[in-house]
């Protein structure tokens, strides 16, 4: 199976080094991205290059300077050549009202911080990128 | 009148935080102590607006915030630098910022974190202080707090 490449899209170095830890066990490449900008600009220079190094599945918090994760979901689910892109939200915006708006810009998962490593795995068990029988 | 946060959903904030990121293996807890003047040289705050206005602070003292930093990053306490302390200080006062925001009254907005090396009391000149966790971590100082804005949208007092 090839590693799929995975981006962690979080203002905070301490919070991408802690998701990237996590997805790296299970094998995934990782590409690291300090706002939904960054990830944005990645994400168009991978177009580019060609969709062989377009990431498969995006973790992206919500609140972060100059893109937030909303807006980054809704720019990525707006790019037709991004469409195989799975998008899990990890946040502390934990209110259901948020969360109904993640998902309805197009996020496919919502994990609250603070979580444990399994919270992630179960995640992507359920979305079908990890098989059955992985744990953290 | 709104309900506060009680100093209860702070202590349960906290566990899930240290259970999750700093105290993995349970051999080191936040543990609640009596109010007291610990050393306070870090803090670390967000600010939430709408229809609850305030801030969260995470304040702990030097050696705290560079054991946090060792923990969250995964280095040793020698490699922590000043950057270090700030993204690691700065995402513990998201995450329990994000978690007590759940408790407000919706909408709600949180902002991004801001750190400061230095103790919090006179920052906040326009809010009290409506809930707060002591404790000590590691035998050292880390302080939650959650205050409430006092000043109306124009910038007034209103107390």
């Amino acid at each position: 199976m090839t590693p799929m490449l995975t981006m962690v899209i979080d203002d905070s170095r301490a919070m991408r080094l802690i998701l990237k830890r996590i997805v790296a066990q299970l094998g995934f490449d990782v590409v690291e991205a300090g706002n939904g900008k960054e990830a944005m600009d990645y994400l168009e220079g991978a177009l580019e290059r060609g969709e062989g190094e377009l990431p498969g599945l995006a973790l992206v918090d919500w609140n972060m300077p100059e893109m937030n994760g909303l807006e980054f979901v809704t720019a990525v689910r707006a790019e037709p050549r991004l469409r195989n892109m799975t998008l899990m939200m990890v946040t502390t915006e934990s209110e259901q009202s948020q969360i109904v708006r993640a998902l309805a810009a197009g996020a496919h998962e919502y994990v609250i911080k603070p979580f444990t490593p399994d919270a992630i795995i179960d995640k992507l068990h359920l979305l079908g990128l990890v098989p059955n029988g992985v744990a953290a | 009148m709104t309900a506060n946060p009680t100093e209860d959903d702070l202590r349960v904030i906290a566990e899930q935080v240290w259970s999750s990121y700093l105290d993995t293996d349970g051999s080191s807890p936040l543990l609640p102590v009596p109010p007291e003047n610990g050393q306070i040289d870090v803090t670390a705050s967000v600010s939430v607006t709408g229809a609850w206005r305030g801030h969260v602070l995470v304040s702990c003292s030097d050696a705290a915030s560079r054991n946090a930093a060792a923990a969250l990053l995964g280095i040793e306490l020698d490699e922590v630098t000043d950057d270090d302390v700030a993204d690691a200080l700065g995402e513990l006062a998201n995450i329990i910022g994000g978690n007590v925001k759940s408790l407000l009254p919706e909408p709600c907005a949180l902002s991004l974190p801001h750190v400061h090396v230095e103790g919090s009391s006179g920052r906040y000149p326009a809010a009290t202080e409506v809930a707060t966790l002591n404790g000590t971590w590691l035998d050292e100082s880390v302080t939650v707090s959650v205050l409430e804005s006092t000043a109306d949208f124009a910038g007034v007092s209103t107390s």
